[in-house]
């Protein structure tokens, strides 16, 4: 489970709230955090990624195609390929966990983002037991992130 | 100028080239020739000894060579290159160790198209 404080969430709701307001110029509407077991909202594109050295577990931003096309439009860029929207997701996770370490200081090592389209079996189960979820909504679409970190004991 | 792009993220490289050539044609930049783009450390390498770009801009989270490493391989061929860091890591320590690695110049991801024309701006009047 993970064992972040609401303080600590706040920097991940704040840092994807800051991403779509700096991106497109338009606010997102960014949900309460809430625990999740099992059952997380995943969409049709994921990225992960993974964290280690001080900190354990991973973060998932998952988004409809739909929403990742309009944000490509938003920020003028025509290819709208699988590849691209994939590249999207993986940039959108690296960049909220990256923003994050300003908080959590260098000892939160992240990695590269691992990308995933559709629902592959399983994907969503890798998240342990009880991880936080936030819901952003941004122009009528609904995406998610997943946050399952935890301090190393 | 010849500017070269490093960013292991193709959208982000593509937006980085649509916004320095549009600056670049509105004078809102001295005038801008992108000599390429990289995706790793190890292409902008070999993309650095064959274009010899003035300016790069150098994500840091990246496969392969990150962008510290690929900082210090550059600066180390030509001294003179002017190196702007354009990453989501905001923890002061990064910010620290790629200045102390020959970078000139850093940029949190996200950016506005105003924030990166600046930033590129103070890192030729340097």
């Amino acid at each position: 489970m993970s064992d972040l404080s609401e303080k600590d969430i706040e920097v991940f709701i704040e840092a994807v709230g800051g991403y779509f307001k700096k991106t497109t110029q338009e606010a997102a509407s960014v949900g309460v955090a809430y625990l999740a077991r099992n059952a997380f909202p995943m969409n049709d594109f994921t990225g992960m990624i993974k964290v280690s050295a001080d900190y354990e577990g991973a973060l998932y931003f998952s988004a409809p195609s739909a929403m990742l096309r309009h944000l490509l439009t938003v920020m003028k860029e025509t290819n709208q390929s699988d590849e691209n929207l994939l590249d999207a997701v993986g940039e959108i996770a690296n960049t909220i966990s990256g923003n994050a370490r300003k908080y959590f200081g260098e000892n939160m090592v992240i990695s590269i983002p691992e990308k995933v389209a559709g629902l592959p079996s399983g994907f969503g189960q890798q998240a342990r037991h009880y991880a936080y979820v936030i819901i952003i909504k941004w122009k009528h679409y609904s995406a998610s992130l997943i946050v399952d970190i935890s301090r190393k004991r | 100028m010849k500017l070269m792009i490093v960013d292991d993220s193709n959208i982000i490289r593509n937006r980085i080239t649509r916004i320095a050539s549009n600056a670049s044609l509105k004078q809102k930049l001295p005038s801008i020739e992108i000599v390429g783009t990289a995706a790793s450390g190890i292409e902008a390498h070999a993309l650095f000894l064959k274009t010899r770009p003035e300016i790069v801009t150098m994500d840091l989270t990246m496969p392969e060579m990150d962008g510290v490493e690929c900082t210090t391989l550059l600066t180390g061929i030509d001294p003179q290159v002017k190196i702007l860091i354009i990453s989501a890591l905001s923890d002061k320590a990064t910010a620290i160790q790629a200045l102390m690695n020959g970078a000139e110049g850093f940029l949190y991801k996200p950016f506005t198209d105003d924030e990166l024309i600046n930033a590129l701006l103070e890192l030729l009047e340097e």
